[in-house]
């Protein structure tokens, strides 16, 4: 059994993971105020999904978007943790060639740094694509798919499909989980045999692919202004080095606290939401379904083959 | 569709959760701009002032010029302005609409109630309808403060956002005086009463983009037309996938190699 919150009434306590104790605070506060979910329920569900999780922040720089007050305050963004991490804690001094100057990431490496960040207000968990060992290679790429208001869910998955497609063509696996918001992440594992541009570029390739099957409702224009608001943004800009995406398993700061969930691609039926999948009835999903995301961070694809399959 | 901003209606001591949506789309057609020679898309950059590179959009940040200095905000920044205003319109006071002239109209906005919403939400409807008035509030969105107007239409509550007394330009334009004839005068009146009736939105259709359309599709039956964009990125794509084989492949050799 995973370590629980005992007291329900303490609001300021100390949790102990495995030999760690974490300290925790204000666990009381109202995180989703329309569910009633308190940030104990936060830290709770961070406890018990931490071996789903950990594989997917293992070794990987973290940046942290905090949101202290809960979904409705005000959320902010955090790099550099210098002199604020605890013992217990890994960190990473990495060079930003933006601020030109070392930045310390946290690593997420063990379940009593997750439930620290858990505490520090962190819903979601943002791991960079690549880890520690190779930070230029990384272990996938990500197609990003993100509706415009116009658009239905049916539609994202209808997209999700078509890079499926394209992938099937290509001889190359691919995998998708909800984004826990609005949209589909599709992951292709790449096992860190290729650079970033490179896998950024391939990206690009698929993106446009797919774009040109699916003209009436999707578009590789980032600006919602220049894409409108009925078409779908196939987002391939998400391969590059520094950047961070809601990993697999983690909660989303929306209301009805989703958790970004892999699926198999057989679910992509009509109907299906991406806020089918939240903080309380996502474990019985798993205790069926298993971790479905394993495959992304194994063998990579083959990206000299897929682009001959593909005609080039 | 999706909402544009989620907060809450405060009205005395009442709060209302709500989610606003835009009431409002746009239905001209959308051009491309193309470079004469060869119909390529024409493509902006935003370059560096110095060097003139062109600059990423994640390298982009805003800065206020304050007396020769910048100051640099993120959205951070933007919230801590008016940490309230961002996720509250409060409502200051009540009018009747007919005193607020269309020149200050702007955007128009649904509201939803969210859940704890619903009663309160419908508390502020049915006032509004039995009172007449609208209610007159300010809040921020997208790093601006906007003025709306929240009234009721049928069941639901629209934010309506008007432009602020310094947005209306002074009329600087001339009108010089003339005299009416009071026959003319008379005549003019007989014309408007006898085109008059009750406002009906439907009866008014944006012709101008039918026809265009029309326009459009005869030309594409016809040789004028040139090719779809969707076919030009088709190229990029086959020469992206050609440079980037090339590339796979030198990876590949030098991974041999050591």
């Amino acid at each position: 059994m995973p370590s629980r919150i005992k007291k329900a009434d303490e609001t300021d306590t100390e949790l102990k993971v495995g030999n760690t104790k974490v300290a925790l605070s204000n666990l009381h506060k109202i995180y989703w105020p329309v569910e009633g979910y308190l940030k104990k329920d936060l830290v709770d569900y961070y406890v018990k999904i931490a071996d789903y999780i950990l594989p997917y922040l293992r070794n990987r720089p973290m940046s942290l978007f905090r949101n202290p007050d809960g979904i409705k305050g005000f959320g902010f963004y955090q790099k550099d943790i210098a002199g604020k991490a605890p013992a217990f804690a890994e960190t990473q001094k990495i060079f930003s060639e933006s601020t030109d100057k070392d930045v310390e990431y946290v690593i997420c490496n063990n379940k009593a740094t997750l439930v620290w960040l858990a505490n520090l207000g962190c819903i979601e968990m943002n791991p960079w694509n690549s880890q520690l060992e190779n930070l230029d290679a990384p272990d996938y790429l990500i197609i990003d798919i993100d509706p415009s208001e116009g658009n239905s869910f049916d539609q994202v998955m209808e997209t999700a499909k078509v890079v499926k497609s394209v992938m099937d063509k290509a001889g190359g696996t691919c995998h998708c989980k909800t984004s826990g918001a609005t949209g589909i992440h599709v992951y292709i594992p790449m096992g860190k045999k290729y650079k970033y541009d490179q896998v950024r570029d391939f990206a690009r390739v698929l993106a446009s692919l797919v774009q040109e099957q699916l003209p009436d409702f999707t578009s590789l224009e980032r600006s919602l202004k220049k894409r409108g608001r009925k078409n779908i943004y196939i987002d391939f800009l998400q391969n590059s080095r520094g950047q961070t995406l809601a990993s697999a398993y983690s909660l989303r700061p929306k209301p009805g606290a989703p958790v970004s969930t892999p699926l198999d691609w057989n679910e992509l039926k009509k109907g299906l939401l991406p806020t089918d999948f939240n903080i309380k009835n996502i474990f019985k999903r798993l205790e069926k379904k298993g971790d479905l995301f394993k495959p992304v961070l194994g063998k990579g694809i083959d990206l000299r083959k897929c682009l001959t399959k593909l005609g080039a | 569709m999706k909402s544009i901003w989620t907060g809450s209606i405060g009205f005395g001591l009442v709060n209302i959760p709500v989610k606003m949506y835009s009431a409002s789309q746009e239905s001209s057609l959308g051009f491309d701009m193309l470079d004469k020679s060869d119909k390529s898309n024409i493509r902006f950059k935003r370059v560096n002032e110095k060097t003139g590179k062109e600059v990423k959009w994640e390298n982009i940040i805003k800065g206020y010029d304050l007396n020769g200095r910048y100051v640099i905000l993120d959205d951070t920044d933007f919230e801590k302005a008016s940490p309230k205003k961002t996720k509250e319109i409060e409502i200051d006071q009540f009018v009747e609409e007919s005193q607020i002239d269309s020149i200050y109209y702007e955007m128009p906005y649904y509201l939803e109630p969210m859940k704890t919403g619903i009663r309160p939400y419908a508390l502020l409807r049915e006032a509004l309808k039995k009172t007449g008035k609208v209610g007159l509030g300010t809040f921020v969105l997208r790093n601006r403060e906007h003025l709306v107007v929240i009234k009721a239409i049928d069941d639901i509550l629209i934010a309506n956002r008007i432009r602020f007394a310094e947005e209306i330009r002074k009329p600087d334009i001339s009108v010089p005086a003339a005299t009416n004839k009071p026959a003319e005068l008379k005549m003019a009146v007989a014309l408007i009463n006898q085109l008059s009736g009750k406002f009906n939105i439907a009866k008014f259709k944006d012709t101008y983009t039918e026809s265009l359309l029309k326009m459009i599709k005869a030309k594409a039956k016809g040789k004028a037309i040139v090719s779809k964009p969707l076919r030009v990125a088709h190229v990029n794509t086959k020469d992206l996938m050609e440079q980037l084989k090339a590339s796979v492949e030198g990876t590949g050799k030098r991974k041999k190699a050591s």
